[in-house]
């Protein structure tokens, strides 16, 4: 048998809670968006730099202080699916001269970044769905740069540079 | 003995000092931390919700004309229901500090008209992403120049014109009739 004053405070209490978790949330989201989150790898384009199930921290200053850098490992949105993201490498910024024949082929071919976007190629090339095959990605779909690797505990630190020498530096 | 009250004196008007800054500090920070929560509420609130977006530009004309206030909505985009004929705000991917105003003319797979209306010969392509253009195609860079956008850049949709107070109210429909119906 409840009183109509037990039910008032249960639901008091109930609206106070959800008030409170709706508040502590919106702090959490703002500061996985403006600073930094945890992510977990999975898929090998990024072998042997980052594999599968790896745990990275991705931070979110660079992104919107617009100075992410050629050779930054990157978290974006996948340019043909919205719902996924993708982690690759920066080859090239907006303006910059990228390689787009593979390093088989006799006949080397290269593009320019249009302005606005980024050229995106992972580690393991053999393996990897990336600029090559989807084009320059738009800075704004990227979310944030990888910066240090926490899982496993054994390869934890920073990551190293790209093995593959695709980067074409300025001379 | 001057100099012990002198010193005294000092002494004094530094610890009273020092309690009232630390008491300003105290204050200060009770309402960074409140103005932090706040501003950090509003913020979902913009990005999951809606906000008001200021127009400016020719390219949308005349459904929006410069300086019109919008209130764009961001529930559809989060829950994937931007249709064909929508109007969007999205990021513009030549510059990713702008945004663009456009209306959806095709989806993802859709077939879109890329030759203009006084083209004889229609070329047409499939989207992978999405198609945009602006009502004013005269004076309107969209898709036919930079080509498909993807979908994610999209970050919410138009649904409600709030200023100039007489133009008040839902949004009209294509002008152009640039969007292929399937049949």
């Amino acid at each position: 048998m409840y009183s109509f004053a037990m039910i008032r405070r249960a639901v008091g209490k109930t609206l106070g809670f959800v008030g409170y978790t709706i508040q502590y949330g919106c702090i959490a989201h703002c500061a996985f968006e403006y600073i930094g989150e945890l992510v977990t790898c999975s898929g090998p384009s990024m072998q042997p730099t980052i594999t599968n199930y790896d745990v990275v921290f991705s931070e979110r200053l660079s992104r919107h202080f617009y100075r992410i850098e050629k050779g930054d490992i990157v978290i974006a949105k996948s340019p043909s699916d919205p719902k996924m993201n993708i982690c690759k490498r920066v080859i090239g910024l907006e303006g910059d001269k990228v390689c787009t024949s593979s390093p088989s082929d006799i006949f080397k071919t290269h593009t320019y970044v249009p302005k606005g976007h980024v050229w995106l190629e992972g580690d393991n090339l053999k393996n990897s769905t990336d600029s090559r095959s989807y084009g320059p990605v738009p800075y704004a779909l990227i979310r944030g740069r990888v910066c240090f690797k926490l899982w496993p505990l054994e390869k934890c630190g920073s990551l190293q540079e790209s093995p593959n020498g695709r980067i074409l530096r300025d001379d």
